[in-house]
């Protein structure tokens, strides 16, 4: 058992760890769950670790599972995305579609920012976007690298950059349309 | 008419492109153009591009909010102990 490791490290990575946790999640107590248990994980496992990768990345992969295990086990009244074909926004002169058009929305104000209501249902919103779509689209708010810095390590283009953030800002704007501002 | 409006200032589709594009990065004065252009004409992409930027803002919000709300430093203590107390069964 190599304790001293451990401790090291639960010193230097639980704020990072916790951050990315939050960020995925949205909710400080899983966060905070989830960021243990990646320790408890790492401390059973520690002679598994053979130090090929650094401890850094060793710990983000347990995080990254049980991230996605939570979401597996999570499955409370999820909101499902149509097709994400742009074609459903647009018809074949690529003019808006009627009944896609944006609609006005009565209560666009910044008081907005603050209900939590409404928090819960962009969140619904960006879970219901795959999974790099909704990190295209949030982090460049959370990195301080370039967005598409991090397209690139997710395996994405720079031009297929653009088309993701466009189609998901395509399907967020419907589903905020549909689930806030017509409900 | 339409086709006319698509050739002269883009597309509803390419306009809501740059639109995106524009929060990223600097357009082309080209591009810039084209855009205003079109979201002078298009009440729809008008309001698309009112209702992105506003969407900006939540996201940014929400992603902000809270982010260091944890006490981090309780939260090591925390999972050093369980550290701890897994060693000793």
């Amino acid at each position: 058992m190599e304790n001293k490791n451990i401790s090291k490290w639960v010193n230097d990575f639980t704020t990072e760890l916790y951050d990315w946790a939050y960020f995925k999640t949205s909710s400080a107590v899983t966060a905070e769950d989830l960021v243990q248990d990646t320790f408890l994980v790492a401390a059973e496992k520690i002679d598994s670790f053979n130090g090929d990768s650094s401890a850094k990345t060793w710990l983000f992969s347990i995080l990254n599972h049980k991230i996605i295990d939570f979401y597996r086990k999570k499955s409370s009244n999820p909101i499902t995305l149509e097709n994400d074909n742009v074609f459903n926004f647009f018809d074949i002169d690529e003019g808006w579609k009627d009944e896609k058009a944006p609609k006005e929305w009565h209560e666009e104000d910044m008081n907005l920012l603050d209900n939590d209501d409404f928090n819960v249902v962009l969140q619904k919103c960006l879970d219901a976007l795959p999974e790099k779509w909704s990190t295209c689209v949030k982090l460049k708010y959370l990195s301080e690298k370039g967005a598409e810095d991090i397209c690139q390590e997710l395996g994405i283009t720079t031009t297929n950059f653009w088309q993701i953030v466009h189609r998901a800002k395509l399907q967020l704007r419907n589903c905020i349309e549909n689930n806030w501002f017509n409900n | 008419m339409k086709h006319i409006m698509h050739i002269l200032m883009l597309s509803c589709l390419k306009a809501t492109e740059l639109i995106e594009k524009k929060i990223h990065v600097k357009l082309s004065f080209k591009e810039r153009l084209q855009l205003r252009m079109h979201t002078m004409m298009c009440e729809k992409c008008a309001r698309y591009q009112k209702q992105s930027a506003f969407l900006e803002k939540t996201i940014e919000n929400l992603s902000t909010k809270h982010s260091h709300s944890a006490n981090i430093d309780e939260l090591k203590l925390k999972i050093t102990k369980k550290i701890e107390n897994l060693n000793e069964k």
